[in-house]
């Protein structure tokens, strides 16, 4: 199957090479939530709740008792993806995306502020086309700092491609399952350090390279979005405020 | 990648601050800034507020509260020990009630305070390594409208709306309800506030109000 057609250039849902999805936020969507957001890329939208910093539950859970406690959980609602899914959390998957994302996010926050506390993300897939991680951590980044949680940098994460021989930005899901590599970044966007980095497949190293700068540009405009969204919800405080 | 400094809405990473540039200067932080080397990073998302001469600080509003002392706020009891009364003021721990903390408290008369009760104090100790500290009496020694609010009807808010309700001059909607309804309020800097009233009808219209005016 050509993923990329070799007269035109474009892709099979008509981007180009280095063009990334449609990206929506969306802060505050859950009212209960100490902090919330909505975050689409494209045809991937997921939901980010933040309960904290609150007083740890567990208390054998705690394992450092400088820092706060910060705990994931990642679940792909039953209707999100093509055939209904039997196990929404609990299997290896859905385990494995919740450390990712909990260690991702760790690396932001100064948990040293709030020793004793805990903070928990809750993070809900609500229809899933590929790149769910990224879309995870960046809507976990929003709601975040819509509970303002205390950190160093904005995390975003973007995925890249290559298939034809060509690197590709922000793979949706029939890309993502041709079998190619799939490179997942996480990035501090000011501080320009990464915190996430996942491939599976295999790439020579120097094609490597390319896919990752072309997924790290990519993260670099998903955190301009991010800003904007948040300084416009600062913006509409400070105006709901009077 | 250095913003210059503005009076201005900032989100977690921006550099607000080149301390090269300022020499000789003392800087107080407070809330939402940290040092990061040369430059002062903003911790989360906000305005960045400066107190003449030297006080930076981040303005922003939660659902959640950070402890900070001398702030009055409405806390719930969530469980007794022999000293202290455990307190849920929204912060990130649970906070202390001295039993003692009562004006003319001795060992003989603690307050009976069931699950549940809400309380009205000030915080007296607050740093993140220990959990706050409250007290039910002023720095003279006297009640001062502090201890248990009976009756009414209490609801959450964020901090930012509570700061806002507090402020000086007295805020417009309190004048405006107070024009046409008797009640009384309490507001915790924790977002929480409370309202009681003579007739239950006066509590929902002051709350009802509130609300269209909020939302």
């Amino acid at each position: 199957m050509e993923y990329v057609n070799p007269l035109t250039g474009f892709r099979v849902d008509g981007r180009r090479p280095n063009e990334m999805r449609q990206l929506k936020g969306e802060i505050g969507v859950v009212a209960k939530a100490d902090g919330s957001a909505l975050f689409e890329m494209g045809n991937t939208r997921v939901i980010a709740a933040v309960y904290g910093p609150r007083e740890v539950q567990n208390k054998g859970q705690q394992v450092n008792s400088k820092e706060a406690l910060v705990r994931c959980e990642y679940r792909m609602a039953e209707f999100s993806t093509g055939d209904r899914r039997r196990k929404p959390k609990g299997d290896r998957r859905s385990t494995e995306i919740s450390l990712v994302i909990r260690q991702t996010m760790e690396a932001s926050i100064l948990t040293h502020l709030m020793p004793r506390s805990q903070i928990d993300i809750f993070v809900q897939v609500l229809q899933a086309d590929g790149g769910t991680r990224s879309a995870c951590i960046n809507a976990a980044t929003l709601a975040l700092a819509d509970a303002g949680i205390p950190m160093r940098d904005i995390v975003t994460s973007c995925s890249a491609g290559y298939l034809c021989s060509i690197p590709l930005l922000d793979l949706n899901y029939i890309e993502d399952s041709a079998g190619g590599p799939d490179v997942t970044v996480g990035i501090l966007a000011k501080m320009d350090k990464v915190t996430l980095l996942q491939m599976d497949a295999k790439l020579p190293m120097d094609t490597f390279e390319n896919v990752m700068e072309l997924a790290i540009e990519g993260c670099k405009a998903i955190a301009n979005y991010i800003r904007e969204v948040l300084l416009e919800n600062t913006k509409q405080l400070e105006c709901q405020r009077g | 990648m250095l913003t210059r400094l503005t009076v201005d809405a900032q989100v977690p990473g921006d550099a607000v601050l080149d301390l090269t540039e300022m020499t000789n200067q003392t800087i107080k932080l407070g809330a939402g800034l940290r040092q990061d080397c040369d430059t002062i990073q903003v911790t989360g998302a906000g305005r960045l507020r400066l107190s003449k001469p030297n006080k930076y600080w981040l303005e922003s509003s939660q659902k959640r509260y950070v402890p900070s002392v001398e702030d009055t706020v409405l806390g719930v009891v969530v469980d007794t020990k022999p000293d202290n009364f455990l307190v849920d003021i929204k912060g990130p721990n649970l906070a202390f009630l001295p039993v003692l903390a009562f004006e003319g408290g001795t060992r003989r008369n603690i307050p009976k305070f069931e699950i549940g009760t809400l309380i009205y104090a000030r915080v007296v100790k607050a740093n993140s390594i220990m959990n706050p500290e409250l007290s039910c009496v002023d720095a003279t020694g006297k009640a001062a409208e502090f201890g248990q609010l009976k009756d009414g009807y209490m609801f959450d808010t964020s901090t930012g709306l509570s700061r806002m309700l507090l402020s000086s001059p007295t805020c417009p909607v309190l004048e405006a309800l107070g024009k046409k309804l008797s009640f009384e309020i309490a507001v915790g800097l924790n977002g929480r506030v409370w309202v009681n009233a003579p007739s239950p009808k006066s509590i929902g219209e002051t709350v009802l109000m509130w609300m269209l005016w909020h939302y």
